[in-house]
């Protein structure tokens, strides 16, 4: 099976920065800008290498944003 | 799980020694978490007459009952302590990253006793708290000190961090606890209470699950308030420029209204409280040259400069704390000012604005930006800073303060290379700056002459920006809360946009037309209060946030989302009745004290003693001392002493909760 990771509907996202607290090993930032007229600065997998797919993030999303989706082998 | 831990750590920095302590139901049934939780604490274990700065004062972090429940806009924590500043109740409220940390650490709240030998930061994770020294960042200012605490202490999850600045070091009674690179926890002293006790910074770095009872129903409560929230937008074309015309317009109103909060929702989303930088300058929000003056003297050749359009100039981003869907922080870029030293800065606040700006006439908004990181990382609370450094202005222009007293400084209105040069030697306690930096009220007592005239505070507090005399509910909290001198506990403006009336049984329906009767001391005016002051407290002891607050019971839902998180059934009657009860174990806990609130009195120049000649403001005084019985009466507190009756102890059960021998005594 392949590992689960982070997938963010940034059109529902309110860029509260929860799922980026709960992730227990700091995988997530919030540093994606440029999306709205506000140029908030949304959630995005900064290091995926450290992502166990654990979906604590898509739990703890007050708006169910995030699905947890397989992520794509490696070199697709 | 019902959102709380229902345990707390404590940790003696005298002795090295820490224990966890369990936390009954009962206690969190009675007084939540947050505020609640670190009063009763507190109340049980200081000892009566304790030095502030002593061994025997107790600092407290605290989070929200509903942080991390799922639930949006409760990303609060709260220090507290006795306060040096007062001499009774002490807190500070912030937001940034550190409440939810707290609880992924497996605690509700984190309390710090004893004096260490030497400078310490306290490491928590999972597996308890290790006290490490600090030496190293002894000195570093606040921002220094959390980037190499988190480079330090990031193992897997970065750690979240309280940390203070030599400000605070150097026990200034005005100094804060920052975290989140400058959010601060600023007001009632709690910065010096950290300093005191050597203990440069908390580190956090836990990964314990937080949940509630019924998470679904908490998100559901969450999705309603976001999809309100993201609905709300200030239509495009109406820029900053218009907020003066519109502060005038509502200012003229002589008719109090009860607006719906999400209309300051939008306004926040945009500005943030800049927002209220020229707005609140012609409705007569905003104190000027030192609550000496009026907008006529800060006229609009000055104010225009403040435009919250310009603050927004300097945003490179929105910066939101943790679970919050409104957005009313920003990172601004201040690369250019100054010597270049510092790349970024926090967006100014309302409060900082107005006190660098329109407190001392100071029309240079780009010196408030400079001075907004300058505060931050020496841990200064901006708003007492600034009262001292207009204090100053004031005392040598009418010649109480000389040349020599300044070290050289010309000390003038609106002059801000002297303001900025003033602030240094608060940050560094030199000469006069040594002062001013314990506040205008100890600063009056050492200069003397007369001085105490020009020192606004009420108990030893500075006031914050906002003119009591439109707005007498709030004058009587700035007198008579237990914090006094503070603008984020209780006020009409507030109650007006809670619509509290249309689920507590007890309070009379919102006047929409009041007379100007209405506005004389009354039982109807002091039972508003109370009711406020009560919803306030929920939102401390939940760990919401102010500007949840100010939408309103109807958008912010937060006594579903009590009942959601904890699997209870509480009515808001029952949750107005423990907000009640928080603030009178408020109370309560100065009068142990020894802090007496019937010499508390609202400084002479806030209350319109005499009132101004000009302005918005012209003519307009306040009856505090005369609203103020009433107001402790609706309390259940004798209305000649402000001491909570023994009926009312009863009647809140305070009197069992408090009787529990002290843990740590």
């Amino acid at each position: 099976m392949p590992k689960a990771s982070p997938s963010f509907d940034y059109g529902t996202c309110m860029a509260c920065r929860a799922c980026v607290d709960a992730c227990p090993f700091s995988c997530l930032e919030d540093r994606k800008t440029g999306l709205e007229r506000y140029n908030k600065a949304f959630p995005e997998m900064a290091r995926p290498e450290k992502c166990t797919g654990c979906g604590l993030c898509a739990a703890a999303c007050p708006v169910d944003a995030i699905a947890m989706l397989p992520s794509p082998a490696p070199g697709a | 799980m019902k959102g709380y831990t229902g345990k707390i750590l404590l940790v003696d920095l005298g002795t090295g020694e820490s224990e966890v302590q369990a936390v009954d139901d009962a206690v969190y049934e009675n007084l939540l978490s947050g505020v609640g939780l670190g009063a009763w604490y507190l109340y049980r274990n200081i000892p009566a007459g304790a030095d502030p700065l002593g061994p025997d004062n107790i600092l407290g972090f605290t989070s929200g009952l509903l942080t991390g429940t799922g639930s949006v806009m409760t990303g609060r924590w709260m220090a507290v302590c006795k306060s040096p500043l007062t001499g009774g109740w002490g807190d500070s409220n912030c937001g940034g990253s550190l409440a939810p940390a707290i609880k992924h650490c497996g605690f509700d709240a984190i309390f710090f006793r004893g004096i260490s030998p030497r400078p310490v930061y306290a490491y928590v994770d999972n597996k308890g708290v290790q006290l490490r020294d600090a030496s190293a960042c002894w000195g570093l200012d606040a921002v220094e000190s959390e980037e190499r605490l988190v480079a330090e202490c990031w193992a897997a999850k970065k750690p979240a961090v309280a940390a203070i600045g030599p400000a605070a070091e150097r026990l200034s009674l005005i100094s804060g606890i920052s975290n989140d690179l400058g959010r601060y926890a600023a007001r009632s002293g709690v910065g010096a209470v950290m300093g005191s006790k050597r203990l440069k910074a908390l580190v956090l770095a836990g990964t314990k699950a937080i949940r509630g009872e019924d998470p679904e129903a908490v998100k559901n409560l969450s999705k309603a308030y976001s999809r309100t929230m993201r609905l709300v937008n200030m239509p495009a074309f109406l820029k900053g420029a218009v907020l003066p015309l519109m502060g005038a317009a509502l200012g003229a109103v002589k008719v109090a209204y009860s607006l719906d909060g999400m209309v300051s929702a939008m306004m926040f989303k945009r500005w943030g409280t800049a927002m209220n930088s020229t707005y609140g300058m012609t409705n007569g929000d905003a104190p000027l040259k030192n609550w000496g003056g009026s907008n006529a003297d800060y006229s609009f050749k000055y104010y225009h400069h403040l435009n919250p359009d310009r603050v927004l100039a300097r945003e490179s981003r929105k910066y939101h704390c943790y679970s919050c869907v409104l957005g009313c922080g920003g990172v601004c870029d201040i690369k250019d000012l100054g010597k270049g030293e510092y790349a970024h800065t926090h967006k100014p606040e309302y409060e900082t604005i107005m006190a660098f700006g329109g407190l001392m006439m100071n029309k240079n908004l780009d010196s408030i930006f400079y001075i907004n990181e300058l505060m931050n990382r020496a841990g200064f609370d901006t708003i007492s800073a600034a009262g001292a450094v207009a204090f100053a202005i004031e005392c040598y222009e009418n010649g109480i303060l000389s040349k020599e007293d300044t070290g050289g400084l010309e000390l003038r209105w609106g002059d801000s290379e002297a303001i900025i040069a003033l602030l240094r030697m608060m940050i560094a306690r030199e000469g006069l700056g040594d002062l001013l930096a314990d506040g205008v009220k100890r600063a009056a007592e050492r200069i003397g002459k007369g001085s105490e005239r020009y020192a606004v505070h009420v108990g030893g507090q500075e006031l914050p920006m906002h003119d009591p005399k439109i707005d007498p509910m709030l004058g009587v909290t700035y007198a008579a809360d237990p914090t006094p001198g503070r603008h984020t506990t209780s006020g009409g403006l507030y109650y007006s946009t809670s619509f509290l009336w249309t689920r507590v049984s007890w309070l009379p329906r919102f006047k929409i037309h009041p007379k100007a009767e209405d506005y004389e001391p009354s039982e109807r005016g002091a039972l508003e209060n109370v009711a406020m002051t009560s919803f306030k407290m929920l939102i401390d002891g939940a760990g919401a946030c102010y500007y949840a607050m100010l939408t309103g019971v109807p958008h912010f839902r937060i006594f579903e989302y009590l009942n959601a998180a904890t699997g209870w059934t509480k009515s808001p009657d029952e949750y107005m009745e423990i907000g009640k009860r928080i603030q009178t174990l408020r109370q309560l806990f100065g009068i142990k004290q020894g802090y007496d609130p019937r010499k508390v009195r609202i400084h002479d120049r806030a209350a319109g003693r005499p009132p101004l000649k000009d302005g918005h403001n012209k003519g307009l005084f306040l009856r505090t001392e005369e609203m103020i019985p009433y107001y402790w009466k609706a309390w259940g507190w004798d209305e000649a002493s402000g001491i909570p009756t023994e009926a009312t102890l009863r009647g809140l059960g305070l009197d069992e909760l408090l009787a529990e021998e002290a843990v740590h005594a």
